[in-house]
């Protein structure tokens, strides 16, 4: 065992605890903080299949992006003044006979696939480059649609949670 | 340039709405009193871009770098797709009004929800179609909890949502699984090299993940707890632009990318299909039996026709892809009429939505009562209207494909509708009620629910018309 | 080099992913359904990376790009929605939301 496999299964096991802390958690605060270190995990898998640039920008949107909103949501939507911030957990036995019918089949598929070819051959060193590249050239277009998708969430979140505007003032006045 | 220059205008229908979206978002943003301006400038727009749409249906070949295909098959559904938005858009001002919640930003988002079911009807590539996909839906949360101060509305936009990004979930493994099988994303790659990849476990079930995503999106039984609920909770013109619109994007991509010659000989994913058909024709229509309100029956009544295309794509031959695409057009008028009668007659609160609000209706307000019997009458299947054909080409492509159980099941249970369709229509004409219908209907949503009917009846008397249209594309 | 197969990463997502499925099915509260939601997203990702590191192109990583992208999008909306239904309802717990049946 090399320092690669104990890496990989360092940042494995961060993953998956973590991500037992996110769903099993009691509490609503430890899941969110369980969520970021699931996130570095990811992206700690991510530096050892030489994704660079997803690593990073993993670290960047996940953490510094979508995981504050979470927190700001936990915050907005907690009295927090209430410590007991309870969530309970609802339908367990439909859900672990459809989970471990998923499991089952992922990891029996995964298994039968014939491609249990270490890793590490055919990467190139370094991503950012050719991703950039890529993305100017052949994914253009789809580029273009991503920028309108973060346009309209952007605008539908302002439309869907200001504070009431009434429509017409100038009538009403 | 030039080349540049060409390939914008090859994706001319597409392009255009998304110019429009941005004319209305600048619009909203600049001047005060938005709402009129929006929707008039909405109106005029949609009406250019499906002139647009059409005069693109001949085109042929995929542009920048085989990401969406031109002409053909997506110009179609975009002439569809504009028609659906321009109905809604008309149908919606009087009812946002009513409502007290006319903001333009409405119209905004029906636009944008639009450029993605154009884009996943166009697709070439499957990121095209997951971005489509996310488009359109993100749209639509936001426009399900339009009503922001109503907490079903809240609900339902929660409800579409967590469901939704959970169902993207199963898409995106199974574009992921996919990826892993083939190397690349792009659909005709994938299915040129069906007979080298069907060898591979992987394949199979990133496909299957893949028709979990695009069975929930178009509300197939076992994924179509959302619906009722949904469709209940959304301001009553959204739950028309659901069913029709988004479900048409949602079968127009589950069409790219399972219905395949290639794919003929793999009874797997066809036995699959057949038995998310059955189910939900079965499901659908004896749980909307039992509602006691005309919007939710809709939304059971909806899953059921799910289940009818369904039985086309389980077919999986030509007549049956060519029935889905007549039925989704005729499907697009008659429900859209339906939800849009539902809109001009409701009132604040979720008022005059059950079946007892409606007696009476034919000596109150005549007119209406007759555009909602057509639609009901059409959508029953009942023959000089357009649902008629749809379900007659749907079953025919069945009985073609060997499927005779599926087409037995589909007619027991379009019997079993016919019951509640006529519930409706027997309320109308032959029941008393001291209730009131005093709102008053505005000539446009009048006017637009007589040119659903129209189309209703003239699709039913000629249905060739557009039979001719859609045979021009295979 | 390693000793880790490729398969290891994709067991890994499996895992993950399932984990993600546990949660949504099992868990009241919205935001941690959520949550979940992303975490799925995430071994999504997680797999596409390791396709890509296997046949050796960059497309799959291309497609975590605009994964990322939307899962932004849908944090946005999401939470959005999350806090106009807590205005009105004071309660995020699914099935505390009893006008319609879950």
């Amino acid at each position: 065992m090399n320092l690669y496999d104990i890496v990989f299964y360092f940042f494995a096991f961060v993953t998956l605890a973590s991500a037992g802390v996110v769903v099993f958690s009691r509490n609503i605060i430890y899941s969110a903080f369980a969520l970021l270190f699931t996130f570095f995990g990811v992206a700690g898998i991510y530096v050892l299949l030489n994704a660079d640039f997803i690593a990073v920008s993993q670290i960047l949107i996940y953490v510094g992006g979508i995981l504050v909103l979470m927190l700001f949501g936990v915050m907005l939507t907690n009295k927090v003044i209430d410590v007991e911030m309870k969530t309970g957990t609802l339908q367990t036995l439909p859900a672990s006979v459809l989970v471990a019918l998923i499991a089952g089949a992922l990891c029996g598929i995964f298994y039968v696939t014939d491609w249990k070819i270490v890793r590490g051959v055919s990467a190139p060193a370094t991503t950012t480059n050719s991703l950039g590249e890529m993305f100017m050239t052949t994914y253009s277009l789809p580029f273009e649609v991503a920028s309108i998708v973060l346009l309209v969430a952007l605008l539908g979140a302002a439309m869907i949670a200001r504070k009431d505007r009434l429509p017409q003032i100038k009538n009403q006045k | 340039m030039d080349f540049l220059g060409s390939e914008l205008l090859a994706i001319a229908p597409v392009l255009s709405v998304t110019i429009l979206s941005l004319l209305v978002l600048v619009v909203e943003s600049l001047v005060t009193d938005s709402e009129k301006i929006s929707y008039w400038v909405s109106v005029f727009g949609l009406l250019i871009c499906g002139a647009i749409s059409i005069s693109t249906l001949d085109l042929t070949g995929n542009v920048f770098n085989h990401m969406v295909n031109v002409g053909g098959y997506g110009s179609l559904f975009a002439t569809l797709f504009t028609t659906a938005a321009l109905l809604t858009v008309v149908l919606s001002r009087d009812y946002l009004r009513k409502e007290h919640v006319s903001f333009g930003e409405f119209y905004l988002l029906i636009l944008f929800s639009t450029v993605g079911m154009m884009l996943m009807a166009a697709a070439a590539d499957l990121i095209i179609i997951f971005l489509g996909l996310e488009l359109m839906s993100i749209c639509l949360y936001v426009l399900a909890g339009f009503m922001r101060k109503r907490s079903i509305s809240n609900e339902a936009a929660l409800k579409y949502f967590l469901l939704g990004a959970f169902a993207t979930g199963f898409l995106l493994f199974g574009i992921a699984l996919l990826y892993g099988a083939a190397g690349t994303t792009n659909i005709s790659y994938i299915v040129e090299n069906y007979g080298k990849l069907a060898a591979s476990p992987l394949f199979w079930v990133g496909l299957g993940l893949l028709m979990v995503g695009f069975a929930f999106k178009v509300g197939g039984v076992p994924f179509h707890m959302w619906i009722p609920d949904v469709y209940q909770g959304s301001p009553t013109t959204v739950s028309g632009f659901m069913a029709t619109g988004a479900k048409a994007a949602a079968f127009s991509a589950f069409i790219l990318v399972f219905a395949h010659q290639e794919f003929e000989s793999g009874e797997k994913v066809h036995t699959a299909l057949a038995f998310i058909a059955a189910a939900s024709m079965i499901v659908g229509n004896i749980v909307a039996i039992s509602q006691s309100n005309v919007k939710r029956m809709l939304a059971y009544s909806s899953i059921a026709h799910a289940g009818y295309m369904l039985a086309g794509l389980a077919a999986g031959n030509q007549l049956g892809r060519t029935g889905i695409l007549f039925y989704l057009v005729t499907y697009t008028f008659m429900n859209i009429g339906a939800f849009g009668v539902l809109s001009v007659l409701e009132r604040e609160e979720e008022k005059n939505l059950t079946f007892d609000d409606y007696a009476g209706l034919g000596t109150k307000r005549p007119f209406l009562a007759a555009l909602m019997s057509i639609f009901m009458l059409s959508l029953a299947g009942i023959p000089p209207f357009a649902g008629f054909f749809g379900k007659y080409y749907v079953f025919v492509a069945a009985i073609n494909a060997h499927l005779t159980w599926l087409v037995i099941v589909g007619v027991l249970t379009s019997v079993i509708s016919v019951y509640y369709y006529l519930r409706l229509v027997m309320m109308m004409y032959f029941q008393e009620s001291e209730l009131q219908f005093t709102q008053p209907s505005s000539v446009s949503s009048l006017a637009v629910l007589t040119i659903a009917a129209l189309a209703v009846v003239e699709i039913g008397v000629f249905p060739s018309s557009i039979l001719s249209l859609i045979n021009n594309l295979y | 080099m390693s000793g880790i197969p490729l398969n290891y990463f994709v067991f890994l997502s499996a895992i993950l992913f399932t984990i993600g499925v546990v949660g949504v099915l099992t868990r009241r509260n919205a935001i941690i359904v959520f949550m979940c939601i992303e975490l799925m997203l995430n071994s999504v990702n997680l797999s596409l990376v390791a396709f890509s590191a296997f046949h050796g192109n960059t497309r799959g990583q291309i497609l975590v790009f605009f994964v990322m992208a939307v899962a932004a999008a849908e944090a946005a909306v999401g939470l959005a929605i999350i806090i106009a239904l807590f205005r009105n309802k004071q309660t995020v717990n699914i099935d505390e939301i009893n006008i319609m049946k879950w």
